[in-house]
């Protein structure tokens, strides 16, 4: 018996060993179809499809090809902002009233009209939701209780959103660039909605069809969304009654391929069509393949890292200098980041208003331990770090964990998906996160709020800004001039209040910023027009067509 | 006590070969002597056993020796200057990772973490099933009955699924994943330990010690488990590739050890990405995790044939 038993074992152990081998190896696929676009990406941080709830990087790209908002920005040029929806707008004199007025005979994927009616519902909705983006329409003084006043159809076709204060008019508009603008289906959306019992939290008899949003899809855009799975597929299919121009294919399909290395191949075999999550190593050696090109775009997406503010270390003024000493910047930026990124430790991405790129930063282990003395950490402590498993977060984390090492700080990597680690984030009982930030539109002040206005740092806060989630209460005088800045209709001085604001968080704040992200894509030379956007919601594939 | 002449008068070198080898000990320590002399000529007939005792003593005294052997340090690497280098450059005798470390010094490193969960995890299994196999096969009845359905529902399911599903609740780490390992792997060493001790429960001399009046629990202790030992160590040495493949494949799924450890199932997770161009990252892990299971598996298969005589052969 003995004796059979280990030749099974024998086989068992091989097999095992074969197993590890061939893990590794990614699984042929057909040529794709000559009618559909197949992307290889990384969207394990989908959390819902939900325009009013959603509110993470993958999402927004999935959203701005399935819906339409009022306005967007032009795709050839992000300084301005052009009509989508909206055939014209004006502005009432005193800066408080837009009127929006919809082009005509537009319809839904589902066929049902287009109406003011539906953007009215569909502002309202996201408001009184109440989910991650609803900060972006309550900043302009929306409530549950005011925003049927406040965002209302007075015609068929005439919608009017007024705000509580005489907002520049490109900040308002660009903020209704952002995906938490798109326009749903009433009929559709209320026909799903489900009846709760309402709270002290939630004092509202109907979800707004939020649980079935939540894959479901009532949008109006060039794709429909037919299928969301979870960590497999996106598939969306060219909507008939899209009002603008026809997408060129029939069918996109996103596929979940977290690996590089496995993008890489795919794309070489031509399994896939686009390979979004290339790294540096794998994007040098697709470049020299025949049929493989490279189209790369400066993101307004920053990486950083963050110290929680509850935590009793982190929360040292001393510490948080010293942390910003211990990561190589120089070997990040050379090594890790090559191609896809540039070293960059300012709030404001490189091409938004008012944007400054100092960096006096660098890896100076001897002056943090002087700060850690300080601190009284001399023997240093231990943390965590939450990290999302992909790269190449994963790769600085481990570099950080080296560096920091080197000052006696002990840091454990906590691996998680991008839902685990964004949750815990948002929950605030992480100790160091590691992310990214895409500006939710283009303009400073996306960034300015959420990494200098801290509302309510209480755990009850409802505006769950970058600040709050590391508990960092902000100095007045910051938030202040974050606020300040937004009123202010002379550019070159809203400019030097950014400017200022840059300088001093680089200083003090719980954030040590290390690149802003260059997108890269490797693609196959059959595809004509494919382009990636200057930001995280415009990487439009309906322009896109296959020889 | 004496070892030094027999009864009759012929006096033997002691500890020499006839000293050992003879038939008529005069001693208790001189019989065990020359039983553990008479295993070893056995095992030591078999080369491939030699060679796997050879792998496993190597990989104890470079895992003893990890601090001097190495050559740099195995978590700090030099990201800037010696990120992936190849096998054979100076002084990266086989190249470095992604994060500028020395793969060689974090092999050597590993190698505590891979004899650290070996170790533990049979130092944890087998005493389980060893108590357990040999109560149930001694008691019979109902408490065979309870001890062998609750080992079935062990055995039913697949190992290293188990395994995941405990890690999964306690929380990713090398000391999670030992016990989920030790918790996974103790049912077949019941099993075993249940068979030999049916074979003498009824045999005469467990009678005898009966009816001099010993308890169940001396019987057990004393009279059955030492006589299970031997196809146990077997079966335990033969595990012990499993046992690292287990450790490596939770590694390998980011369930085990946490980086910066330098675990070798971790370490080929991480040389996965670059294993297009840069494949020694997860190779040079994978052919220590080859060579040592390999060292276990040999070393058990002499150690069986050694131990067992009627099971050699077959």
């Amino acid at each position: 018996m003995i004796h059979s038993l280990h030749a099974g074992i024998r086989l068992l152990s091989t097999s095992a060993a074969l197993s590890l081998l061939l893990a590794a190896a990614p699984q042929a696929f057909a040529a794709t179809p000559a009618d559909t676009l197949v992307e290889g990406f990384a969207f394990d941080d989908i959390i819902t499809l939900d325009p009013g709830e959603a509110f993470e990087l993958s999402t927004a790209e999935i959203t701005a090809n399935s819906y339409s908002k009022l306005v967007m920005l032009d795709p050839a040029d992000t300084s301005k902002v052009v009509g989508e929806l909206a055939d014209s707008w004006t502005v009432s004199d005193d800066g408080l009233t837009y009127t929006f007025k919809l082009k005509s005979g537009l319809k839904f994927a589902s066929g049902n009209p287009i109406t003011a009616e539906d953007v009215a519902f569909s502002f309202e909705r996201a408001v009184k939701l109440d989910k991650s983006p609803a900060f972006l329409l309550t900043q302009f003084g929306l409530k549950g209780d005011n925003v049927a006043e406040k965002a209302k159809a007075s015609g068929a076709d005439t919608f009017v959103f007024t705000v509580d204060k005489p907002y520049a008019p490109s900040f308002v508009l660009n903020v209704l660039t952002a995906t938490v603008a798109s326009v749903v289906d009433k009929k559709l959306v209320m026909e799903h909605a489900k009846k709760v019992t309402p709270s002290a939290d939630y004092k509202y008899e109907t979800d707004f069809g939020n649980e079935w949003m939540k894959t479901g899809y009532a949008g109006s855009g060039a794709y429909k969304v037919l299928t969301w799975r979870a960590n497999e597929a996106i598939i969306m299919e060219a909507n008939p009654n899209f009002f603008g121009e026809k997408p060129k294919l029939k069918r996109v399909i996103y596929r979940h391929m977290k690996e590089s290395s496995g993008q890489r191949l795919a794309l070489e075999n031509g399994d896939i069509d686009v390979a979004r999550n290339l790294e540096p190593g794998d994007m040098e050696a697709v470049t020299k393949k025949n049929g493989i090109q490279l189209t790369s775009a400066p993101k307004g997406t920053v990486y950083f890292f963050s110290l929680n503010q509850k935590n009793k270390n982190l929360a040292k003024p001393e510490v948080v200098e010293a942390m910003k000493y211990l990561v190589d910047y120089d070997a990040i930026g050379a090594k890790l980041i090559k191609g896809i990124g540039e070293i960059h430790q300012t709030f404001l991405p490189k091409g938004q208003l008012g944007a400054i790129d100092d960096k006096p930063y660098k890896l100076d282990v001897a002056k943090a331990k002087e700060l850690l003395a300080k601190a009284g950490l001399k023997d240093g402590f231990t943390i965590t770090m939450d990290v999302r498993n992909t790269q190449p977060v994963t790769g600085i984390a481990e570099s950080v964990q080296q560096t920091l090492a080197q000052a006696g700080i002990k840091m454990e990597i906590i691996p998680g998906d991008g839902k685990q680690t964004l949750t815990k984030f948002r929950a605030r009982t992480h100790d160091l996160y590691i992310g990214q930030w895409g500006s939710d539109y283009f303009d400073p002040n996306s960034n300015a709020e959420t990494f200098a206005i801290n509302y309510d740092n209480s755990d009850a806060g409802t505006n769950k800004t970058l600040a709050w989630r590391n508990a960092w209460d902000v100095p007045k005088e910051y938030s202040d001039a974050a606020k300040g800045a937004l009123l202010e209709k002379d550019a070159a001085k809203r400019a030097a209040i950014y400017e200022d604001l840059q300088k001093k968080l680089l200083a003090t704040s719980p954030f040590v910023f290390l690149f802003q992200q260059t997108e890269v894509a490797g693609y196959s030379s059959k595809l004509k027009n494919f382009k990636l956007g200057p930001s995280f919601d415009t990487n439009f594939v309906y322009t896109v067509s296959k020889e | 006590m004496s070892h030094q002449s027999t009864s009759m008068g012929e006096t033997l070198k002691p500890y020499s070969r006839a000293w050992l080898l003879s038939d008529r000990p005069t001693s208790r320590n001189q019989a065990r002597l020359g039983r553990a002399y008479i295993i070893w000529r056995r095992f030591a007939e078999n080369r491939l056993a030699l060679i796997g005792l050879g792998i496993i003593l190597a990989l104890l005294v470079v895992a003893a020796l990890a601090d001097v052997l190495a050559p740099h340090n195995p978590v700090q690497g030099d990201l800037m200057n010696a990120r992936l280098l190849p096998p054979g450059t100076p002084s990266y005798l086989l190249g470095t990772d992604d994060q500028g470390r020395d793969i060689l010094s974090r092999l050597i490193h590993g190698s505590r973490l891979t004899l650290f969960v070996v170790v533990l995890v049979a130092v944890i299994a087998a005493p389980i099933g060893l108590i357990v196999g040999t109560v149930s096969g001694y008691a019979g009845g109902w408490v065979d009955a309870v001890l062998m359905r609750i080992t079935d529902i062990f055995l039913a399911f697949p190992k290293l699924v188990l395994a995941l599903a405990l890690v999964a609740a306690l929380g990713p780490g090398i000391e999670n994943a030992i016990l989920a390992i030790a918790v996974t792997s103790w049912p077949p060493y019941a099993r075993i330990a249940r068979a030999e001790t049916l074979t003498f429960r009824n045999s005469e001399f467990i009678s005898a010690v009966k009816l001099m009046g010993a308890s169940p629990f001396r019987i057990v202790l004393r009279h059955v488990m030492p006589l299970c030992m031997s196809s146990l160590i077997v079966r335990v040495t033969l595990d012990m590739a499993g046992i690292i493949l287990t450790a490596a494949g939770l590694g390998f799924l980011g369930l085990g050890a946490q980086p910066p450890l330098p675990e070798w199932g971790a370490m080929i997770a991480s040389g996965r990405r670059f294993i297009l161009d840069q494949w020694w990252v997860a190779a040079m892990p994978g052919f220590a995790i080859l060579v040592v299971s390999l060292g276990f598996n040999l070393l058990g298969d002499g150690l069986r044939d050694a131990l067992d005589p009627k099971e050699a052969g077959q």
